[in-house]
């Protein structure tokens, strides 16, 4: 809302500087946007809240000021002089939809036509409205004035000098002012003569009783109009003006005939013509005013501070509110915002000053704790940056892709016209392309977010990790090589993920999935469940990256996880007697999963064995091609004595001929 | 020439002669020479002197054995005490031989970083924390319901078109929450307890909007505050609170009134320029204020709305008070950091995130 300081100060004095008057404004909720010269003339930018239309004319503006500084608000001149016949003589109205205009109101003029004085000129184009003509002019002049848009018609082309306020029918064409012939959806409020609508009720003129150089007499009309009835047909229509900006917002229903008044005042202040007798004020819809009840002490608990009776009732009745005794307080018409005790505190709270209110801190209630899954998706940040893998965040937009990603119904931009279903496809992928392109070689990327999927008639968002590795997991240095990542830097970040999240063991299994390395793929079990998937990206898509080296990614669903119980910690006793270690060469076809050949260990190894892992792997000569040694480490211990010698001998020749049994060569027989 | 004397010639000779070589053995080899010379069993030359003895009377035997006695143990103390300096050298040579070229650049252990979006976020969790606020973590598919028609925006509600929203084409009657502030309505609804709320919400919220400044997603930080006797002093100490121990207490707080439809007063906040200092930049357009929260006290028509929801008066308007409060993540990490794209923050550039490490 623009508001020229020198119309302003025609309706209240401002002994302040402009710069003052707009922190002012600002700190009773009128936030200055800026101050600007326009010729000469000091123009405030205020952004008025929605809620506010009562402040988006000049005399709200100056209402507000009169209260800040205490000092009386100027009402605009309302008088003028009646000539000629009675105006209902020349115009009748009739309201037939009372919930679309529960009051239209109007004057016939007679009018020479012409261009406005320059002042008035200056200040439309100050507040950003295009001069036309005296009469167009002065619509909007007291628009901006009084927060009231008017119309006004050529009284010649409105035939018969018959006024309909209806809803349009189906099929009726309206051209507008603009120039656009428009098709009205049902609904649509119209003033309409008795054959046709002339004008978009609340939004826009029509052409055909549009005021022009040859019109001499006209009808004013300035009426209420249903917000909601407008704001649907300017949404409709994609029509946004002065006009329906006002009526959307609930301009006031009682200013009308004050702003024809205002009208008829400027008309012949500039000598373009006079009204004839009579205000034609039809009333469809009689309006009960609002009273407000307020209690004693209401406004002081809900503000935390006491702000005196009278200093209350002053800002009040600044403010246009009546006081109607016993704590009641009569609403100003201008006030549709305003319909409860709270929206009074309001009123009182901001202009009081919301800096008068000292600062408090409730006393606290209790601790502040995160929940645990939170508190274990933040340990499990610090152990994934700690592995040197760096966080990033993805929009949770991905392409659409039928069956398996929820779509949107107005996605804004193509490649986001559905919620993601996975972190690493598209978003980490995504992420590894915006790298690549800036010559980045070596990338480590996580993220910890929700995934989405249809679930009957709702979405269920489950929180999920996603890893990502390409290029150098050990950059080059003097004293080495870099060393690429590959499957099982994937694979030991994935049991240290888990573990960080509380959810205790994870095993592996091999498996396949699309997009990814046949060979080179596992999915991801804890107590049993699918947790998450683990592999290398499949070399072709790999290559449309333009990557030479193995892409590794790993998705795991943090919301099972989370879900089951963990390990929970005790502490073991410390074992008191030492462990012996042996180790065992089983030579395969290279067929033979570690993990089966561990197995066989474990069972047959028997009581005293406490763990197996493999120490190495080799193949090549001397070892026949296609064969493979795996050395195997075997720890064995006895919780209450040392262990002899013959005891370990016995396991381990049990478990030679358990893997010689299952067909395997035991190294060095 | 006495016997004593002749023996006192001979000691004083061997003495010296011990003394060359002694000087001479520069090797642990050449030491070993040295004391078989001179102490070795068979021809050592001390081992020979003390032979000599047998020619000589009981009285003058005793007093020159002590003596050559006395000249063993000096001979193997001084024997001892060089191969100790010896090692010693040759330890200390050893080691020179090892140097190596200090100033070559250490192994770096891999490191990686948190996003500058979470960082901001747990440092603001923590915060509230502290001041015994829990983290409420509500979806990000919602329904109208609790996006807005429990916010007191009603359909066609003028302050939706602020709000531009996603809709899901299916599962239908599903939107993206263009606020975390559905939160507080999930709390309240999930949680019709003792009306005693101290809560955060922060999260992903998506709004059809794609600029420098703007993105179809970011993230907010919504807060409740519910409980006997709140009030707007209350909203005013706590956000000063938060503020001060985010940005430092060096900056000024304003609280000026505004609108949203959920809350009554409501109130804008605004932090002293920490670009500027309030003087006036690019980034606070010149005011000397960063708009950084929008609160307000809860409207009671929020709580009818919840109460009306569970069928009881849980949250009673006449009983309790409350005020809410929200923020932009990404405005306060671009403030912060000096961000001027918001779009940096989705992008997974590495070049713009591991500046955070």
């Amino acid at each position: 809302m623009k508001v020229p300081l020198s119309w302003l100060k025609e309706l209240v004095d401002v002994a302040v500087e402009p710069a003052r008057l707009g922190d002012d404004l600002t700190m009773a909720g009128l936030a200055i946007e800026g101050i600007e010269t326009h010729g000469g003339e000091t123009v405030l930018d205020l952004d008025v809240t929605t809620n506010r239309v009562d402040c988006m004319n000049v005399l709200g503006v100056a209402r507000e000021v009169s209260v800040i500084y205490g000092v009386p608000l100027r009402a605009p001149d309302l008088s003028f002089t009646e000539k000629g016949g009675p105006a209902a003589d020349a115009l009748t109205v009739a309201i037939e939809a009372g919930e679309l205009c529960p009051r239209f109101c109007a004057r016939v003029a007679d009018v020479a036509m012409g261009p406005s004085p320059a002042w008035m000129r200056e200040r439309l184009e100050q507040v950003g409205v295009r001069p036309i003509s005296n009469v167009v002019d002065l619509t909007n002049y007291v628009m901006i004035e009084l927060g009231q848009p008017s119309h006004a018609f050529d009284l010649a082309r409105i035939p018969g000098g018959a006024l309909v306020v209806r809803l349009a029918r189906e099929g009726e064409r309206l051209t507008t002012l603009d120039g656009n012939d428009r098709v009205l959806p049902a609904g649509t409020g119209v003033v309409a003569s008795a054959q046709a609508p002339l004008a978009l009720a609340g939004i826009m003129g029509g052409a055909s009783s549009e005021v022009g150089d040859a019109t001499t007499t006209v009808a004013f009309e300035a009426a209420h109009w249903n917000p909601l009835r407008i704001r649907r047909v300017s949404k409709a229509l994609g029509m946004h003006t002065e006009a329906s900006h006002r009526f959307e917002r609930q301009s006031d229903p009682e200013v009308m005939p004050a702003a024809l008044a205002r009208i008829a005042h400027l008309l012949e202040k500039i000598g373009a013509g006079t009204v004839r007798p009579g205000l034609i004020d039809v009333v469809a819809q009689a309006r009960t005013p609002v009273r407000v009840a307020v209690r004693p002490g209401r406004v002081d608990a809900l503000l935390g501070t006491p702000v005196p009776p009278e200093r209350q009732a002053a800002i009040l009745t600044g403010l246009g509110f009546a006081d109607a005794g016993a704590g009641a307080w009569d609403v100003p018409s201008w006030r549709g915002d305003v319909s409860r005790e709270i929206d009074v505190v309001e009123e009182v709270g901001r202009h009081h000053g919301l800096g008068r209110i000292p600062s408090t801190v409730p006393a606290a209630r209790g601790v502040g704790t995160l929940a645990r899954f939170q508190r274990r998706e933040r340990e499990l940040r610090t152990v994934l940056v700690g592995l040197g893998l760096t966080e990033t965040i993805s929009l949770s937009l991905a392409p659409e892709s039928p069956g398996a990603r929820v779509p949107l119904q107005n996605p804004l931009a193509g490649g986001q016209g559905a919620l993601r279903d996975g972190l690493v496809f598209p978003g980490l992928l995504d992420a590894l392309a915006v790298n690549l392109r800036q010559g980045r070689r070596d990338v480590a990327l996580f993220e910890l977010g929700k995934v989405f999927a249809a679930d009957g008639a709702g979405v269920r968002e489950t929180s999920h990790l996603g890893l990502l590795w390409c290029g150098a997991v050990e950059p080059a240095h003097w004293s080495r090589k870099a060393r690429p990542a590959d499957f099982f830097d994937g694979k030991g970040v994935v049991e240290r993920a888990a573990t960080a999240f509380g959810a205790g063991e994870v095993s592996f299994a091999a498996s396949a999935r699309p997009d990814l390395h046949p060979g080179r793929c596992v999915d991801v079990y804890a107590d049993g469940l699918i947790v998450g998937w683990l592999g290398v990206l499949h070399p072709d898509r790999a290559e449309a990256l333009g990557v030479r080296t193995e892409v590794v990614i790993a998705e795991l669903a943090l919301g099972m996880l989370g879900a089951l119980p963990g390990p929970g910690l005790r502490v073991r006793a410390l074992d008191r007697f030492p462990a012996v270690v042996r180790d065992l060469s089983v030579i395969t076809d290279g067929q033979v999963p570690a993990d089966v050949l561990l197995g066989v260990v474990r069972q047959a190894g028997g009581p005293l064995l406490r763990d197996a892992a493999v120490a190495d792997r080799y193949e090549g000569a001397p070892l026949p091609a296609g064969r493979v040694s795996l050395t195997l480490s075997l720890r064995f211990q006895a919780p209450e004595r040392t262990l002899l010698g013959d005891e370990v001998d016995r396991a381990m020749q049990d478990v030679g001929a358990r893997l010689r049994a299952a067909g395997h060569e035991i190294r060095g027989e | 020439m006495t016997p004593s004397g002749s023996l006192a010639e001979r000691v004083a000779a061997l003495r010296g002669e011990f003394d060359r070589e002694l000087e001479g053995a520069d090797t642990s080899a050449a030491l070993q020479a040295v004391r078989d010379r001179f102490l070795g069993r068979k021809a050592g030359a001390l081992t020979d002197l003390m032979g000599s003895l047998r020619t000589l009377s009981v009285d003058e035997k005793k007093a020159a054995g002590q003596q050559l006695n006395a000249l063993k143990g000096e001979l193997e103390s001084r024997l001892e005490a060089k191969g100790t300096a010896l090692e010693e050298a040759s330890r200390a040579l050893r080691l020179a031989g090892q140097r190596i070229d200090v100033t070559l650049p250490g192994r770096l252990p891999a490191q990686g970083g948190r996003h500058p979006l979470t960082i901001v976020r747990e440092e603001i969790e923590d915060i509230f924390l502290g001041m015994g606020y829990l983290v409420y973590d509500g979806p990000e598919v919602e329904d109208d319901y609790h996006c807005f028609e429990a916010l007191n925006m009603p359909p066609e509600h003028p302050a939706r078109d602020m709000q531009d929203t996603f809709y899901l084409a299916q599962p239908a009657g599903l939107l993206l929450r263009t606020h975390t502030s559905s939160g507080q309505i999930r709390y309240m609804l999930d949680n019709p307890r003792p009306p005693e709320v101290r809560l955060i919400c922060p999260g992903r919220v998506y709004r059809r909007d794609d600029d420098i400044t703007h993105s179809p997603m970011f993230n907010q930080i919504e807060g409740l505050v519910v409980g006997p006797g709140i009030t707007l002093g209350d909203l005013k100490g706590t956000l000063e609170a938060f503020l001060h121990a985010l940005f430092g207490p060096d900056y000024p707080v304003r609280f000026r009134p505004s609108f949203f439809p959920y809350t009554e007063p409501s109130v804008e906040v605004d932090l002293g320029c920490v670009v500027c200092g309030g003087k006036g930049c690019r980034v606070c357009k010149g005011t000397g204020w960063l708009e950084i929260l929008g609160s307000g006290m809860v409207d009671p028509a929020v709580f009818a709305q919840v109460n009306k929801r569970l069928g009881r008066v849980v949250y009673d308007p006449e009983q309790v008070s409350g005020f809410a409060f929200g923020t932009g993540i990404e405005r306060i990490a671009m403030v912060r950091y000096g961000v001027e794209d918001i779009r940096l923050f989705f992008q997974g550039d590495l070049r713009f995130l591991e500046q955070f490490r």
